[in-house]
């Protein structure tokens, strides 16, 4: 469903509390180790490993092996698929709000 | 990073004239759709849009909050989202209002496939109401 060949929806990479701390975590800061991530969470390495790879899958987490470790950084584009669907919302609202304001300038000349 | 819209307006109108905006059935047909709204707590409602090829136009509501004249929240429910709409009317003196609207809940991608091959014909009905 997006351009960039993801294998997982980004709405379902996110809906996880965990994969958002991590998305945040990541984005304070250019590039961390697996150990340096785990340390933030009341979980094991496995478990926050996984969370990580759901994250990879969805494009929004990219990783390289220096040395013996694995680091990891944010790719942020995939987010704007969300920001797609938000804007909907927006529009629909901001359109209403428009005519509600028709509607209260209405009422003021009765 | 949480899916919710986060939006303001700013009116020149008293705060009893937007609230009664915002819970009389009658005008919330002027300003969203013809539905059947009532600020009870517990209420069940529609907001029945025009439906097209993709969408039934219909909104499922339950009212959640009543607070008059500051606060209204109800259930927004369609397809397979599931939303909460909070509205914050707050007084800023001079004959101004502002409305705070808060949408949360939002999910997954099926309301996106929706939304960008259904629902962009419910805009284009909407921006030539506007016109």
């Amino acid at each position: 469903m997006s351009e960039n060949n993801q294998l997982r929806d980004v709405f379902a990479a996110i809906a996880d509390p965990t994969r958002r701390r991590l998305i945040r975590l990541l984005a304070e800061t250019e590039e961390l180790p697996l150990h340096e991530l785990t340390s933030q969470f009341p979980m094991g390495r496995t478990a926050v490993s996984k969370h990580l790879t759901i994250l990879k899958e969805a494009g929004l987490v990219l990783d390289r092996r220096v040395g013996r470790e694995t680091r990891f950084r944010l790719n942020a584009s995939p987010l704007r698929e969300i920001q797609d669907w938000v804007d909907f919302y927006r529009k629909f609202w901001s359109m209403n709000m428009l005519r509600l304001n028709q509607l209260l300038e209405e009422e003021e000349e009765e | 990073m949480s899916l919710s819209l986060s939006l303001d307006f700013q009116y020149t109108t008293s705060i009893e004239k937007a609230w009664s905006a915002l819970t009389d059935s009658s005008k919330l047909a002027k300003w969203i759709t013809e539905n059947d709204f009532k600020p009870v707590v517990g209420h069940r409602f529609q907001f029945r849009h025009q439906p097209s090829e993709y969408w039934d136009g219909i909104v499922d509501g339950e009212v959640l909050i009543v607070e008059a004249p500051n606060r209204l929240s109800y259930s927004w429910a369609t397809g397979d989202e599931r939303h909460t709409v909070t509205w914050t009317l707050q007084d800023l003196g001079d004959g101004k209002v502002n409305l705070h609207l808060e949408q949360t809940g939002f999910s997954n991608a099926h309301g996106l496939e929706g939304a960008k091959y259904g629902w962009r014909e419910w805009f284009g009905k909407f921006e030539k109401v506007l016109e």
